[in-house]
């Protein structure tokens, strides 16, 4: 635990264990969200289902990554991961993105991922609301987080008819905005 | 539709696998099947078997979110 990290967090008035259990929930959601992209990936097959492939497995490393970058601070504020897994899934954040019934529906599949990435986008919005002005770090990390999935929505949901990006996809490296938590 | 008085709905507040069921304006909604719901808890803000209704301005989410629960009554005034 970083002792005066979090003396200054809570001199802000942010109840510092409520902001560690909602850190801990967006962890659990990142990985899981990784896991279960994982097999929706798998499943991204077919003339439909591999033009998306490349964009959900961006999704699910940059989901990874933004688990990676969310640890430290849980830890830095005297926090700690659940030691047991089962438990961890279940305090996530955001609901399992589990593949759909019929697995060769690639719409299907479409609007369980850009809700994953709605979900999180509505929790990093949370966070940075809460901690804007007061607790700097975990700001500029859940605001970094933020871009990134904020992107990945609009992704989906281009694929979903909804209307443009806006922008391009990846090229390169993953995690433009987490990447400086990553070093 | 059932019609719930605000003593009952406080009893469905996911203890001991009672059901979850929320109010939010003027009607109940069933989130027993809500993987955030699960244990009548809603990350640690809110507690199932009550009235919502004013609690949703502060919420990361709109009332889109209860679509995709089913309304199981109507909350009565009292």
């Amino acid at each position: 635990m970083a002792k005066v990290t979090r003396e200054m967090v809570d001199k802000t008035g942010i109840n510092v264990d409520q902001l560690v259990e909602l850190l801990v929930k967006n962890a659990a959601a990142e990985l899981t969200t990784y896991y279960y992209y994982t097999i929706l990936r798998a499943n991204l097959i077919g003339l439909e289902g591999e033009g998306i492939k490349e964009i959900a497995e961006t999704a699910r490393i940059e989901d990874r990554n933004h688990f990676e970058a969310l640890f430290p601070r849980i830890y830095e504020l005297g926090g700690k991961l659940p030691e047991d897994m089962k438990v961890f899934h279940d305090a996530s954040a955001c609901p399992p993105a589990r593949l759909p019934q019929n697995p060769q529906d690639v719409k299907a599949i479409l609007k369980v991922l850009v809700e994953a990435e709605r979900c999180a986008v509505r929790g990093y919005t949370y966070i940075c609301n809460l901690t804007a002005g007061k607790d700097h770090r975990t700001y500029d990390l859940a605001a970094a987080i933020l871009n990134e999935e904020i992107e990945h929505e609009s992704w989906f949901s281009e694929f979903l008819g909804e209307g443009p990006s806006g922008h391009f996809m990846r090229r390169g490296e993953t995690s433009p905005f987490v990447g400086k938590f990553l070093q | 539709m059932r019609r719930f008085t605000r003593k009952e709905l406080v009893l469905c507040n996911g203890e001991a696998s009672a059901s979850v069921y929320i109010g939010y304006k003027g009607y109940v909604y069933d989130v027993s099947r809500s993987f955030l719901w699960q244990g009548g808890k809603h990350f640690w803000i809110h507690n199932a078997g009550a009235d919502l209704t004013r609690s949703m301005g502060q919420a990361p989410h709109g009332e889109d979110m209860l679509e995709r629960c089913p309304i199981i009554g109507e909350l009565a005034d009292e």
